[in-house]
């Protein structure tokens, strides 16, 4: 391990990578800040600028604008009572009371610091947690992997959209997308139209980057009002000093925060807003005065905002340690790690050691720029929240069509990221998600060799898919869950049925 | 609005259909014999298959909910104009730019995609016909050098910094 952190070490103190990180990271804060892209956005975004970068630098650039945006949904939510990001729904309840007082800067001088500690906690947690689960996976063979990634598949299904039909539905579609090209075992073309950028399959760049980016910004066009401005925060802050002793002195609240986000991290689609709220409720249950919640009381903010940034270290651990990833954010993240050559999972922990520690000491130091970088430029940060909504959805998208162009001059990736865009919108519209249909694209392939391979090992026999153990649980667990889903939905559906309820 | 949205019904029956298509087209695959392995076909049919059969629930419930909706027309129905319309503009002017990315350069195409996107929102929002003839000309002129500045910023952003060409 200490071989491991002193070459991972060694590649993340040189200029480039520091660079990338901070750059990352600011980016990340921008976009968080400005309510309606998320961060899952600002790493599709970010993928084409990382493809020259050496692997730790790159990766700790996604990490930085993960962590940023983490972070910088506080700045709208108490300066205006409107969260930047879903996970910063929580901060308004005692971050606007509080700058109402006329303590916006105090505020926000907790936000950050709150956010540094969870994320740093959470940094020690993944660390600590991630090669012994990447370890126990090194017995898996292609029965295992196939069962881990239809685990994967359900899971996501089920929990990431309002539909556990359309969920599944999204997630085949992904599935049924990665077949495009080449099989890999017989060399039969498979919906190819003999379009020779197809021969090799579907990029995934162009599919990231229409889901998670064109499409957001075509329902931002769509729901484009120029009479809907937001109105520029009448609180007066001269500089948001960190506030490390006073958030100290709420380290009950830290700690709530720092184990609600561990926790609910690493559980696929569960998402910051419930890590936010439980971290919220926890303290308020365990505080001597509950009464002040609501009302601008620092533990508040204190705990919402360290299970904010915590639950990224918690959702880093499936996503490297086994390669599945817990929500948008996270998919995202695994796509620019395959992009970048990097496989996750248990030979990543084996065979680029150094490279996993680089990745774990990239995101401790996300963690510091972001605090640098939040409390010197937090007027900045103000102001970009006044920036025009037309003149932002026509940059994205010119930032969006240069990425994608500019990885391999293929014009056929630019229709491709069209398609996707207008794929993703309407099935962010009509309730399927998009995140399944990422897991659906990357998993996909993983499940198909590994059945196909296990068969061929196998010759043709599929009773060892159901009866070597692992393989097995994963499978149980799968089912049950989804069957749990489903009873869930049903007894909701029993108790009331408000039309556009999705929720089968 | 979501009570009267056909769109939603009609989206499953578009999957009912591309998965039936897929289904059809995956069975025409050449069947290449491997001892213990699937067909090259298996995984499209099974998904196709699966989408098809899964799509069906989802297009009832949509439907039914749909007809629930009654004949009430949802205060926002101009909005819903005005967005569509927005929308439609802005996917017409990406594919557009896409088709004059490398016949133009990246330059005047990305600058002219700027421009038209930015003036075109601002028509289509209702807010143009509002404006004074000086105040009509100021955004105009905004809006040239937002394009402007933004398409040479990235270019030397990507081409110096990234290493990465640009078509010129």
């Amino acid at each position: 391990m200490i071989s491991g952190y002193l070459d991972g070490l060694g590649m993340v103190l040189q200029l480039s990578t520091l660079l990338a990180i901070a750059g990352g990271t600011l980016l990340g804060i921008v976009m968080g800040a400005l309510p309606g892209l998320t961060s899952a956005m600002a790493i599709a975004l970010l993928l084409p600028v990382t493809f020259g970068m050496p692997p730790v630098a790159g990766i700790g650039m996604l990490l930085g604008a993960l962590c940023g945006a983490g972070a910088s949904g506080s700045i709208p939510a108490i300066l205006l009572n409107i969260p930047g990001t879903p996970s910063s729904v929580a901060t308004t309840f005692d971050g606007f009371p509080m700058a109402q007082k006329g303590e916006a800067g105090r505020a926000l001088g907790l936000a950050i610091v709150a956010s540094f500690f969870g994320g740093v906690a959470s940094m020690v947690i993944l660390s600590l947690l991630a090669p012994p689960i990447a370890e126990f996976a090194l017995r898996f063979g292609p029965a295992e992997y196939f069962s881990l990634s239809i685990f994967g598949l359900v899971i996501i299904a089920s929990v990431a959209g309002k539909s556990l039909l359309k969920g599944l539905i999204a997630g085949m579609i992904g599935f049924l997308v990665s077949t495009i090209g080449t099989d890999p075992i017989t060399g039969v073309g498979r919906f190819t139209f003999n379009e020779l950028s197809l021969l090799t399959g579907v990029n995934l760049l162009p599919a990231l980057i229409g889901l998670f980016a064109v499409s957001q910004v075509l329902k931002d066009t769509f729901e484009y009002d120029p009479n809907e401005r937001l109105k520029e925060s009448g609180h007066r802050i001269d500089i948001a000093r960190p506030r490390f002793i006073e958030t100290l002195k709420h380290w009950k609240a830290v700690m709530m925060g720092v184990i609600s986000g561990s926790i609910v991290g690493p559980i696929p689609g569960a998402g910051g807003s419930i890590a936010s709220l439980v971290a919220y409720d926890q303290t308020r249950r365990f505080s001597k005065t509950p009464e002040k919640f609501g009302t601008g009381h620092a533990p508040g903010i204190v705990s919402v905002e360290s299970a904010n940034n915590a639950l990224l270290g918690g959702a880093l651990i499936p996503t490297l340690a086994l390669g599945i990833p817990g929500e948008a954010a996270t998919a995202v993240l695994l796509g620019g790690l395959m992009i970048q050559g990097i496989t996750p999972g248990p030979l990543l922990f084996a065979d680029q050691s150094g490279t996993v520690y680089g990745i774990f000491l990239a995101y401790l130091l996300a963690n510091v720029f972001m605090l640098l970088i939040m409390c010197l430029g937090i007027k900045l940060f103000i102001r970009v929240l006044m920036v025009p909504r037309k003149q932002l959805l026509a940059a994205i998208l010119v930032f969006c069509f240069i990425g994608v162009y500019g990885v391999d001059g293929d014009v056929f990736n630019l229709y491709l990221m069209l398609g996707f865009g207008v794929l993703g919108y309407f099935l962010n519209r009509y309730n399927f998600g998009t995140a399944p249909v990422i897991l659906g694209l990357i998993l996909g392939p993983i499940a198909e060799s590994n059945l196909r391979r296990g068969l061929q090992s196998f010759e043709g026999d599929w009773t060892p898919f159901f009866t070597r153990p692992i393989s097995v649980a994963f499978l149980i667990v799968a089912i049950g869950l989804l069957a749990l889903t489903l009873w869930q939905n049903y007894r909701s559906n029993q108790q009331s049925t408000p039309a556009g309820d999705d929720s089968v | 609005m979501t009570q009267r949205d056909i769109g939603k019904p009609l989206f499953n029956v578009v999957l009912i259909i591309v998965s039936a298509s897929v289904f059809v087209a995956a069975s025409a695959f050449p069947d290449v014999n491997i001892p213990g392995d699937l067909s090259a076909a298996f995984f499209p049919k099974f998904l196709s298959g699966l989408i098809f059969i899964l799509a069906i629930p989802c297009l009832i419930k949509d439907f039914q909910e749909w007809r629930k909706g009654g004949q009430a027309v949802s205060s926002s129905s101009i909005s819903l104009v005005r967005g569509a319309s927005q929308w439609l503009f802005v996917i017409l002017l990406l594919i557009a730019y896409v088709y004059a990315f490398e016949r133009l350069g990246y330059m005047i195409s990305t600058a002219l995609f700027t421009f038209s996107c930015v003036v075109g929102l601002t028509v289509l929002s209702g807010t143009w016909g509002t404006l004074s003839t000086a105040v009509k000309s100021k955004a105009l002129a905004g809006a040239l050098v937002f394009s402007v500045v933004l398409a040479v910023t990235i270019f030397y952003v990507f081409t110096d910094l990234f290493k990465i060409p640009l078509p010129t």
